[in-house]
């Protein structure tokens, strides 16, 4: 027995190695492969039967075999069934198109057969010959990725698929179907996105895809507003865009459906019966939220709004609030209730607290203003929130007397002042105010009628009784009645003059007083400030100070800057106020408005005084500290004095040159300089200066200058007199005459001595022709320049001598004697510039030598002739004769100023020597000739 | 009405049937005018036209030749509309619920309210002794709906398109068939007068 045991163990043993090294078919393959798809989800689930617990899986799309899935799973079978079962989720619906599925076993290394191929049919079979697109209405989360295909119609073609507006890449999975895959895709609009597949026949499928968000709703919290159901609120959260009703977002509260917010009108869900917990599950098909919230009942009350608020009670002062509940069991409530009360600037919180409050007393009330009363209330313990507020009461308070005013008297003068009191606020005035009662009193004569004052005056004239202080007494007066008077007593004048008035200084815009206390100050100090050098209706102000404070800030508020304040401290007293010190002061300088006045300038000498005048008080705007005065350039102003005592009020510039100066002149205060005052002067020489100036410097200029140039032509003599006065020729006779350097051995006759000179005067730069008289000949032959200075004289003695009377006649037909009588003569000299020509020369010798012309112009024609016939005797004996052809006044002689002083023929009056002659005739015969020439 | 100042005749004078080809003219243009608001929603239907059978076909009496009789033969074609339109509405708005307040749905709703005037309008006609077929029976919304609820919010969306397509056939034709009655009317009512 033992050994048939034996042998079955070795066969079995045997049998199972042989099992293991054959491998292939040696595993069982597995059984009962089925297929199960789940469409919408995209799922197929296989179930096998098999000992084995590893498997390959394959995954074909059947009609092009195209393998979708080959892996290798470990399943192992379900205890009570003994199925082994796997789930395969395609990124592609199955409807597009057949799939097969197959398996085998698997031992490591060792496979089994594969099962026989399972399929399941896609809608592209040719029993579904209709065109088809899938999926169809998927909702799925925005970015997601997602693949639609198309199965065209049979016997159709595909032409294209568009997702959206946008045009996609499409892959073929079968002969039909037709594939696109969408990433990210974003989120749809209402009616979600198209996709649509197109054929060649135009045939139009397509499929819509919704998608959109999960649901984020969140904060849920419960509340009861009646002490009994439960209200539960929360936040939407995220839009899920998804709009068609299958795919909103479902609400359940405690698992019952909460139709207020599935209807999409509100987020709040009702429960009639309060519970401690609360779950609110949000889902939609992308997902699900959940959100939770508990809390006793008591903690969570909401109240409604009071309802009927009315006043039962209106006083000035006060009034009484009423409403009701719309809830009855409110009245056990304890709570608390918060008024607002609405006024202009009086607007105020108050809360009351009580059970079942149902109406307040409302304290401290102003009278005669108009409130707006609003009111909730809340849970007193376990304070959850304020309740739903009440509509809008109004309440208007009555009219009350007014308070008393806040009066000040102010003197102007002695014998002249003003009563002010300051306006009532709205608090203060308890109404409109209709008008104000003035009454004063004195000593002598008491209870004058009072006086009735507008509303809108807030002070009134008082003339005081010199011989007793007046008391003034103000009340003000509204509907309701009239207020307690204020009264005052007219303190004693005391001008500004009579008392030492300090310099107050601003401090960020006040003024910060303090000074020594008074013990008679029994009611306390008025301290008092207004524009300084006001009167009349200035705009006074004042503080009354209690007792025991010494000192006293005066706001920015009421201060202008740049205005002179006068403040003044009085003591209180029963009597009159008493002034206890006074200020003058500005809160905040600025610079001065206007500019110093009158500035004017004196010169003296070349100092320059220059002085102004300050400026007037109001335009000042600060404490003058002193003046600049700058000298203005063209671009910029130097400064040339900074004076710092504002009582200086003139400056002298000393050492100005002779020239226009503009002088500017500034006041300054702390903040600064003002515009200026500008003045020009222009400084002059003095007399003596410009004596000195004016006549002996160009006097000396001029002497320096001829010095100058007697220097230079001295230096140049040889040069200036070769060039301006070459040598004269000496006239040629014939004879004895010849000789240049014998004098003529003639003596002339006294009468007929001429002397040939150039006339310089005349502006002829030719030679003139004048007599010389005997007796003058003699004395001054030396010095022949002297005669060049006589003109007319000399042409008229020449005149008187050669053309004169008949007497002369003989002297004439005496002249050829007196020639020949002055061949001896040894003083004759003949000074003739303008003769170099050699031509004229020889034209002179051709007549027998040089005659000169003598016409008589005024004479009558038969002297004429007798000259001629003369002259031809004197051509005969070659002897000379002055020439003397034209006649100066003449106009004729302006046409020839060219050619005066060339020798004309006796027969013509034109010219021996034109003046185009080459060669123009020099003078000769100027003592500055001479001068060159070195003659004496 | 817009149509009403069509007509130099003055208003009161203005018949019945006139008022009623008026109506439908303008009828005709509000139909026009959603369907071109449903296109710009609905992108894909200004390039792709949908195919498909017509949803209106009536089949003509052997013996509606006349005028009278062509009219109530387009008012029963009016009167599928209308239980077309209907459920039409219902439908979107059971999809979209009543929040979408834009020009689509507020035209929508003036097209719906003036096709039944002109039902009614042209029902007085006939009353007045021109007969015509027998009415259709009134549509039901769920017939062919499970059809297009099947395959999805794509068909429906189509189904849509091609019910305004029905709309403006049919109001187009309400519109010439009783303008030409209108003419024949006042023809006859000049001969006799």
């Amino acid at each position: 027995m033992q050994g048939w045991v034996t042998l079955a163990l070795l066969l079995s043993l045997r049998v199972k190695r042989s099992l293991g090294q054959n491998g292939v078919g040696e595993l069982p393959v597995p059984r009962g492969l089925t297929l199960s798809p789940d469409l919408p989800a995209q799922t197929l689930s296989l179930t096998w039967q098999s000992d084995s617990s590893l498997f390959d899986l394959e995954i074909f799309h059947t009609e092009l075999m195209n393998v979708v899935l080959n892996e290798t799973v470990a399943v192992k079978a379900d205890p009570v069934t003994g199925l082994h079962s796997w789930t395969w989720h395609s990124p592609l619906p199955l409807e597009c198109t057949s799939h097969s599925a197959r398996i085998r076993a698997r031992n490591q290394q060792s496979v089994s057969q594969w099962s026989p191929l399972q399929t399941i049919p896609g809608s592209d079979i040719p029993e579904k010959s209709e065109s088809f697109m899938f999926p169809q209405d998927k909702v799925v989360p925005v970015g997601s990725n997602m693949t639609f295909c198309c199965i065209v119609k049979e016997k159709d073609d595909f032409k294209e698929m568009m997702y959206g507006r946008q045009e996609m890449s499409a892959t073929r999975l079968s002969r039909r179907t037709y594939a696109i895959t969408v990433t990210n895709q974003p989120a749809s609009g209402n009616t979600g996105t198209n996709v649509i597949c197109c054929s060649q026949r135009l045939t139009l499928t397509g499929a819509v895809v919704f998608v959109g968000y999960p649901p984020g709703d969140e904060g849920l919290v419960c509340e009861t507003r009646d002490l009994a159901s439960a209200e539960c609120s929360w936040k939407k959260g995220r839009d899920t865009r998804l709009r068609m009703k299958r795919s909103r977002t479902k609400y359940t509260l405690n698992g019952r459906d909460c139709l207020e917010a599935n209807e999409r009108k509100t987020w709040w869900c009702g429960s009639k019966v309060w519970e401690e917990s609360w779950t609110l599950v949000a889902r939609n098909p992308l997902g699900t939220v959940q959100l939770t919230d508990s809390a006793q009942l008591t903690d969570r009350v909401h109240l409604l709004a009071p309802v009927n608020v009315t006043v039962v009670e209106v006083e000035a002062w006060s009034a009484t609030l009423q409403w009701s509940w719309s809830v009855a069991a409110y009245k056990k409530l304890e709570m608390v209730c918060q008024l607002q009360l609405f006024a202009h600037e009086l607007s105020s919180t108050r809360n009351y607290s009580g059970p079942g409050l149902s109406s307040v007393v409302l304290e401290s009330l102003w009278p005669d203003v108009d409130y707006t009363v609003t009111l909730r209330c809340g849970s007193k313990h376990s304070f959850w929130k304020w309740g739903n507020e009440s509509a809008p009461y109004r309440i208007h308070t009555k009219m009350d007397r007014p308070d008393a005013l806040d009066v000040w008297i102010r003197m102007d003068s002695s014998n002249t002042g003003r009563v002010f009191w300051k306006p009532l606020s709205m608090r203060k005035s308890h109404g409109a105010l209709v008008g104000y009662e003035v009454s004063q009193s004195s000593a002598e004569e008491d209870g004058r009628t009072p006086v009735s004052v507008p509303p809108g005056n807030f002070s009134y004239p008082i003339i005081p009784n010199n011989s007793s202080d007046i008391t003034v007494a103000v009340a003000a007066r509204n509907p309701a009645g009239l207020s307690q008077p204020s009264t005052v007593t007219t303190p004693a004048y005391r001008a500004d003059s009579q008392l030492s008035v300090s310099k107050l200084l601003g401090t960020n815009g006040s003024f910060v007083l303090s000074w020594q206390p008074n013990l008679n100050a029994s009611n306390g100090y008025a301290v008092e400030w207004v524009p300084t050098g006001c009167s009349g209706l200035c705009p006074v102000d004042w503080k009354k100070v209690p007792e025991s404070d010494c000192s006293f800030t005066v706001n920015s508020d009421s201060l202008v800057a740049g205005v002179r304040y006068t403040v003044s401290v009085y003591s209180l007293s029963t009597g009159a106020p008493t002034l206890l010190q006074r200020w003058q002061g500005y809160s905040q300088e600025m610079i001065p408005s206007q500019s110093v006045s009158e500035l004017s300038p004196s010169q003296t000498g070349s100092d320059v005084l220059l002085s102004w005048k300050a400026t007037a008080m109001e335009h000042q705007r600060g404490f003058i500290r002193g003046y600049t005065v700058y000298l203005a350039n063209a671009a910029h102003l130097d400064l040339i004095a900074n004076i710092s005592d504002p009582e200086v009020q003139s400056y002298r510039v000393k050492g100005l040159s002779p020239s226009s100066y503009k002088f500017v002149v500034k006041a300054y205060t702390s903040a600064g300089e003002d515009a200026g005052s500008t003045v020009d002067i222009k400084i002059e020489m003095d007399t003596a200066d410009m004596l000195f100036v004016g006549i002996l410097v160009p006097l000396g200029i001029m002497f320096c200058c001829l010095i100058l140039i007697s220097i230079c032509c001295y230096k140049k003599r040889e040069w200036v007199k070769k060039a301006f006065y070459p040598e004269i020729p000496g006239p040629k006779v014939p004879g004895d005459w010849s000789s240049p350097q014998g004098p003529l051995d003639v003596k002339p006759s006294p009468h007929s001595l001429v002397h040939i000179v150039e006339n310089p005067e005349r502006d002829f730069t030719k030679e003139g022709l004048f007599p010389v008289p005997e007796e003058e000949e003699e004395s001054e032959n030396d010095n022949i320049e002297v005669d060049t200075d006589s003109d007319e004289p000399a042409l008229l003695r020449y005149y008187n001598q050669v053309v004169g009377d008949g007497s002369h006649s003989n002297q004439v037909s005496d002249s050829s004697g007196s020639s020949t009588a002055s061949v001896g003569s040894t003083q004759t000299e003949i000074t003739y510039a303008g003769i170099q020509s050699p031509t004229s020369s020889q034209g002179a010798c051709r007549g027998g030598g040089y005659r000169p012309q003598m016409q008589s112009v005024a004479g009558p024609a038969e002297p004429q002739i007798e000259f001629e016939a003369d002259f031809q005797d004197d051509a005969l004996n070659t002897g000379y004769k002055p020439q003397c052809s034209w006649q100066l006044d003449s106009p004729e002689a302006e046409n020839f100023t060219g050619s005066l002083g060339s020798p004309t023929s006796v027969t013509s009056s034109r010219f021996l020597i034109p003046e185009s002659s080459e060669e123009k005739p020099q003078p000769s015969n100027t003592w500055f000739h001479n001068f060159l020439s070195g003659k004496s | 009405m817009e149509g009403a100042a069509d007509s130099d005749t003055p208003v009161t004078e203005r018949s019945a049937a006139d008022r009623a080809a008026a109506l439908a003219r303008l009828l005709h243009r509000d139909c026009t005018r959603l369907l071109e608001l449903y296109k710009e929603r609905e992108s894909f239907l200004s390039q792709h036209a949908p195919g498909g059978e017509r949803l209106v076909t009536l089949a003509l009496c052997p013996e509606a030749l006349s005028t009278g009789e062509q009219v109530g033969h387009v008012r029963s074609a009016l009167r599928r509309c209308m239980g077309l339109l209907e459920c039409l509405i219902v439908r979107e708005v059971e999809e979209m619920g009543e929040e979408l307040e834009g020009e689509y749905e507020s035209l929508r709703k003036t097209v719906r309210d003036r096709l039944g005037h002109l039902l009614h309008s042209t029902g007085a006609l006939l009353e007045e002794g021109e007969g015509g077929c027998p009415p259709s029976p009134p549509l039901q919304c769920t017939e062919g709906q499970d059809e297009v609820e099947a395959s999805g919010s794509f068909a429906a969306k189509i189904w849509t398109y091609r019910v305004l397509l029905e709309l403006i056939h049919w109001t187009d034709s309400a519109s010439q068939t009783l303008h030409l009655f209108h003419s024949e009317k006042h023809g006859q009512q000049q001969q006799l007068l």
